[in-house]
């Protein structure tokens, strides 16, 4: 397997905080990612500099073998990495089929097609016709991953796709992820929700102040203390009668 | 007293139509870029003298020179947000943009100054003094001709906003504009286009304030505080409601004026006051008017 996508020793600074030190991580083709941390460890920030949103002081993001470090956020997009916020910002006063169509890169034919294909498959079809705004929270989160999809991305980054949904929606995102993931897309998450995570993810990387403390498969992860002091918390730790003692991949 | 009063209703109607031809540009452009372009009104007297220029010595027809004048001032628009406003970010981008618009009036104004002097200027063609009786009123062709055309224009600017894949874009943009760009929107391309498009309507407007009043180089400034009021009054970034508060604030004006034009410049703010403390958004707008 090849890394699809790459961080390279990337730092981002806000005045004298170091939201990212140093920071790498890769997303092998065709795999489900995990990005885990405490609030403020990064995670977001180290989206934003994918997308080109934010720019990087330092190091290098690649898709595949191509540098988009500090490319415009536009043209990352058409490169092949869509993304959807921790917070849903859909596009309120278009209609659910308008935000699809505003992502599409096809023609008006195969976009709407495309786009219709898209709802069907996360399942809010029959809104089509509604104004964005009036869907539920966890609907929005739909639209979003559906929005983001309609374009065909190789690389599609989630941030926090299982916050604030109910159970049901939780488990149907999860279903859908499998299923793309199935079809061959990768995924990077960025998830407080662990079960989801971990039920999910083929690799989890642990983010704490900015840099990597660990990065490995999900039963590794889970067992590391390092992790479940910065993160997981006692739960996690307490179901865990040796937690530790296996060996996790130092970034 | 009652014909008279049906008269200046009418009147009223259709100069609206001339006003709404300046204004939607400048809604537009609010409503996209969130910015108050206020080299607008001297945008409208450009477009009146390149309308002359035109018609003067080519002889072109004032309406047939409007697919020249449209597109040498979307050319311009775009020029001016590419050079002056592109740059301008962050959290006094606003405020920014109403100085820098100001400077692009003062070096339009100035340039036109050279060219043409203080002396006054006025469109001419054979509709632009004629009339049409009509169930007792006297309509003026170039009025009623404008009218359709504001209606055509504002029909066309739905239809690019709601019908096309730029539009869905620009409305996007509008909403969200991190979020556009996330998802593939050049947003910067998107401002480029759109506040070329508030300035190419321009033209159509200038070409109608030539046609119906004497202009000279100084003359925009009068048109701009009663464009923002015209705006602000539809619901900042509305464009049916620019159309519709041109409508009304020259109706009314046109009412007072029968019993005492110098109050109707006066009556035509206070009904902007008024309307305001009971709907503080305008009339179509969806959310209260922000201190600019």
């Amino acid at each position: 397997m090849t890394a699809l996508l790459r961080t390279e020793g990337v730092r981002k600074a806000y005045g004298g905080v170091h939201a990212l030190d140093s920071c790498t991580v890769e997303v092998e083709e065709g795999s489900v990612a995990g990005l885990i941390g405490p609030n403020g460890s990064g995670k977001t920030t180290l989206f934003n500099v994918i997308t080109g949103y934010a720019k990087a002081d330092e190091g290098h993001v690649y898709l595949g073998d191509r540098p988009i470090t500090n490319v415009a956020p536009d043209r990352v997009f058409a490169l092949g990495i869509g993304r959807t916020f921790q917070l849903t910002r859909i596009f309120a006063s278009l209609t659910v089929l308008e935000n699809m169509l505003v992502a599409s890169p096809n023609g008006r034919a195969a976009a709407r097609r495309r786009a219709m294909e898209q709802l069907e498959f996360v399942g809010i079809a029959g809104h089509h016709a509604a104004l964005a705004g009036t869907l539920s929270y966890g609907q929005r989160k739909l639209l979003e991953l559906a929005y983001v999809l309609v374009a065909d991305p190789a690389v599609i980054l989630l941030d926090e796709p299982a916050g604030g949904v109910n159970l049901s929606l939780v488990n149907t995102i999860a279903d859908r992820i499998r299923e793309l993931n199935a079809s061959g897309k990768t995924f990077l998450i960025v998830e407080h929700n662990m079960e989801f995570v971990m039920g999910l993810c083929d690799r989890v990387t642990v983010l704490d102040s900015g840099a990597v403390v660990a990065a490995g498969p999900p039963a590794i992860i889970r067992t590391d203390r390092r992790v479940l002091n910065a993160y997981l918390g006692e739960d996690l730790a307490e179901d865990d009668p040796h937690p530790g003692q296996q060996s996790v991949e130092q970034p | 007293m009652a014909r008279q009063i049906y008269q200046a209703i009418v009147d009223g109607i259709l100069v609206g139509g001339v006003y709404a031809l300046m204004a939607v540009g400048l809604t537009l452009i609010f409503g996209v870029l969130d910015i108050i372009n206020i080299a607008q009104g001297v945008l409208v007297i450009l477009g009146a003298y390149l309308s002359y220029e035109l018609s003067v010595r080519i002889h072109l027809d004032l309406f047939l020179g409007l697919l020249v004048t449209v597109t040498a001032m979307f050319v311009i628009g775009v020029v001016i947000q590419w050079a002056f406003i592109r740059r301008l970010r962050g959290r006094e981008r606003t405020s920014m943009t109403l100085l820098v618009t100001y400077a692009v009036a003062l070096i339009i104004e100035g340039v036109l100054y050279e060219i043409y002097g203080p002396n006054p200027k006025q469109l001419n063609a054979s509709y632009v003094q004629s009339s049409v009786h009509v169930l007792g009123f006297y309509l003026s062709y170039i009025y009623l001709y404008g009218f359709v055309l504001a209606l055509a224009l504002v029909v066309a600017i739905y239809a690019l906003l709601y019908r096309t894949r730029f539009g869905r874009s620009v409305r996007a943009t509008m909403q969200d504009e991190t979020a556009a760009r996330l998802i593939g929107i050049d947003v910067n391309r998107v401002a480029a286009v759109t506040f070329g498009v508030g300035v190419a309507v321009t033209a159509a407007g200038g070409m109608m304030f030539g046609a119906t009043n004497a202009f000279n180089p100084n003359s925009g400034y009068d048109l701009i505080s009663r464009l923002l009021a015209i705006i602000i009054l539809g619901g900042l970034g509305s464009i049916g409601g620019a159309l519709v508060a041109s409508v009304f604030m020259l109706t009314l004006e046109s009412l007072v004026t029968i019993w005492s034009p110098e109050w109707a410049i006066v009556v035509f703010y206070a009904a902007l006051v008024v309307v305001l403390v009971i709907r503080p958004a305008g009339f179509f707008g969806r959310q209260p008017v922000r201190a600019q």
